[in-house]
């Protein structure tokens, strides 16, 4: 039975919106709904270039609307988290009066019955605006306008940038070997897996070998020893953004195993100072005791589990200055 | 030394199964396809010149996912490889330009995802317009239905002929009770949308006498074009589609009649679109395969459409046409022609 993991990931954006967008969300501050000329045409939402001719428009705004004419529509029946409404909403292509092409946003009407071409709609305003397409939170039927909440007025300064939050959760499945090679490090094992075609042996718990293109199955699983040199290693210097965690210059060492062609990489290294670490240096895993065991394993990531990671064995470092090569 | 673009051929091509979900990681659907796609050729990765990939990072919710999916194709010694953030059908597109180069003779390209992964109705709005559209959350469901209104109003489909499609496509239901059924997003029922698929393609292609060695009857690439419109709906028509009817007229599509046609029609209505723009009459077979309706593995389903038209070359077919569309409301469109020589 494959294991599944969820994991979500979060983009904070943060677009620039340039001289034609950055003036259209500026003015929706204002209440005010800007198109940009484009010869006979108003464009609605403005763009920097001729959607048919790629030719730069100079920035000639008109101001449309505010009430429009409802052209083509959909009915959302089951709205989404990313919707603009909570309750079922029609999305339509909404000519604005004086313009030449329609803006796509949402008409809050009720019901499906409500809705046809030809109908008359005007904003729902947001009484705070940021410079943003949803500073109107919908369209509403009628030739009226309104405002939710109290109106904060306009923008001080010119909007000249948004945010995007893209947040997405995945459920991606975990390989067999993943979680094998993850159940044999809480037995202190470290497990390999050889390609029977090649003979190179892999670590990390992924299920195949990259040469031969083949899947490496239990039959393959190897036991690797629990010694090794750094062949090369980096100093990340942290610098802050958003889920970092870490605020020291911290080390990442690459650990070519004893009597192996393996190499561990990005691993932690324990009792070893940044200032100190050097190539040709001797290590042992460090495993996390009973006490140390938490779900997410020790500090290396993923299938490596409960392996900690390396600490200096006081052995000579070795002089091979083919080493350093090593990081795969 | 180069390669005459009409002597490039696909000899050759394989796909997983096509499921709601699937256990296996998109680097191990891709072994799977490559390994059907080569094997019956009698060839291993070591024959392969050059690869080309299309998959996306969006679906697959992982940054420089085509690296991992390098695994598959077992890029040792290091090989010629690219990728694309696009369907496997344009993954061919270049795979077909780099033939041209006549340094090399066989190329492998894929198409592969796990749309399953993740929830597509929330992903593809994050990867619209970011200032008009995605704030909206406005989703590939929303940009269809907007679509298949103009196509109506056009006179192209009704929803009569939409439930037609569907049942055709899925050799299931009947027209009668499809239309009792309540709409999803008006004027689309959920018999005229795409199912969830995950799934990988893999098709080799191969030049001149190499091809010929390699199997009997080559299906030659005689005609390949795509192009694009505005990214924003709002400035389209969206009752015709002009980048499918450049695209067609710059493969030659109408120098010759086609038997077969396999359209990426992932609503009922784009079939008709396309079928109308395109000026497909009764006597060409269109999806028997049953097209993005019946399996709509997304960044495959392109490839897998050009995929099914080499097969109607390979069993004795004579021209068969093949399209693949990207973005909204058929944004993008790639039109293939596929020839068989006696």
């Amino acid at each position: 039975m494959t294991r599944f993991i969820e994991s979500t990931i979060t983009f904070p954006y943060k677009r620039s919106l340039g001289p034609v967008v950055g003036a259209f969300m500026t003015a929706l501050t204002e209440k005010q709904i800007l198109g940009i000329r484009s010869q006979d045409a108003v464009l609605v939402p403005p763009m920097e270039w001729d959607p048919a001719t790629g030719a730069e428009l100079p920035h000639e705004f008109v101001e449309v609307g505010p009430a429009g004419t409802v052209e083509s529509w959909t009915w959302v029946v089951t709205p989404s988290v990313q919707h603009p409404l909570d309750h079922p909403f029609a999305f339509a292509m909404v000519r604005l009066d004086g313009a030449t092409t329609p803006l796509l946003h949402a008409v809050d009407a009720g019901t499906p019955e409500a809705m046809s071409e030809g109908m008359r709609v005007a904003p729902r305003w947001r009484g705070t605006r940021e410079g943003r397409i949803d500073d109107i939170i919908c369209f509403v039927p009628g030739e009226a306008a309104e405002t939710e909440g109290e109106d904060t007025g306009g923008a001080a300064e010119p909007v000249t940038r948004m945010d995007y939050l893209a947040s997405i959760t995945y459920r991606n499945p975990v390989p067999e070997a993943a979680d094998r090679a993850t159940e044999a490090s809480r037995e202190h094992r470290l497990l390999g897996l050889r390609c029977p075609t090649c003979g190179r042996v892999y670590a990390g718990g992924r299920g195949l070998c990259p040469v031969d293109a083949i899947e490496l199955g239990p039959d393959c699983e190897v036991d690797l020893p629990h010694k090794g040199t750094i062949t090369n290693f980096a100093i990340v210097t942290p610098v802050p953004y958003p889920g970092q965690t870490e605020t020291e210059p911290f080390v990442r060492a690459f650990v070519l195993l004893d009597g192996t062609d393996v190499i561990i990489p990005y691993s932690v290294v324990i009792e070893l100072p940044a200032d100190q670490i050097k190539v040709g240096q001797r290590v042992d895993a460090v495993w996390a005791s009973p006490a140390e065991e938490t779900d997410e394993g020790g500090g290396m990531a993923g299938s490596f589990g409960s392996l900690l990671g390396w600490i200096p064995n006081g052995e000579p470092d070795l002089d091979d200055p083919d080493l350093v090569n090593r990081i795969f | 030394m180069s390669t005459l673009s009409n002597d490039i051929a696909v000899i050759g091509w394989a796909q997983t199964p096509m499921v709601r979900h699937t256990d296996k990681s998109e680097t191990e659907l891709l072994l799977e396809a490559i390994t059907l796609a080569i094997t019956p050729l009698g060839l291993g990765r070591a024959d392969i010149d050059f690869t080309c990939l299309g998959s996306c990072d969006y679906i697959t919710g992982q940054a420089f996912s085509f690296v991992s999916n390098l695994d598959a194709i077992g890029a040792w010694p290091p090989k010629r490889d690219s990728h694309v953030e696009m369907d496997g059908a344009w993954a061919l597109y270049e795979a077909w330009l780099r033939l041209q180069e006549g340094d090399i003779e066989i190329a492998v390209v894929t198409g592969s995802g796990r749309s399953s992964t993740g929830d597509p109705a929330l992903i593809y709005p994050m990867e619209m317009d970011p200032y008009f559209l995605a704030p909206l959350g406005a989703d590939p469901l929303t940009f269809a239905a907007l679509q298949a209104r103009a196509v109506i109003a056009a006179g192209i489909a009704d929803e009569r002929s939409m439930a037609e499609v569907a049942v055709r496509a899925r050799g299931k239901g009947d027209v009668e009770s499809l239309l009792a059924e309540d709409y999803i997003r008006q004027p689309l029922r959920r018999h005229d949308v795409p199912p969830i698929t995950d799934g990988a393609a893999a098709m080799v292609l191969a030049t001149g006498d190499r091809a010929r060695q390699l199997v009997e009857r080559p299906a030659y690439v005689t005609g390949f074009d795509h192009r694009t419109e505005c990214h924003n709906p709002s400035f389209r028509a969206l009752g015709d589609s002009p980048s499918t009817r450049i695209a067609a007229e710059a493969a030659g599509l109408s120098d010759a009649p086609v038997e077969v046609a396999e359209l990426q029609a992932a609503f009922t209505h784009e079939e008709l679109l396309l079928r109308d723009v395109l000026g497909l009459g009764d006597d060409v077979a269109v999806n028997r395969s049953g097209g993005a309706l019946r399996e709509n593995p997304i960044m495959a389903t392109g490839l897998c459409r050009i995929g099914h038209a080499a097969d109607h070359i390979f069993g004795g077919g004579s021209r068969a046409l093949a399209h693949s569309t990207s973005g909204p409301c058929l944004q993008q469109n790639l039109i293939c022609i596929l020839e068989g020589r006696s």
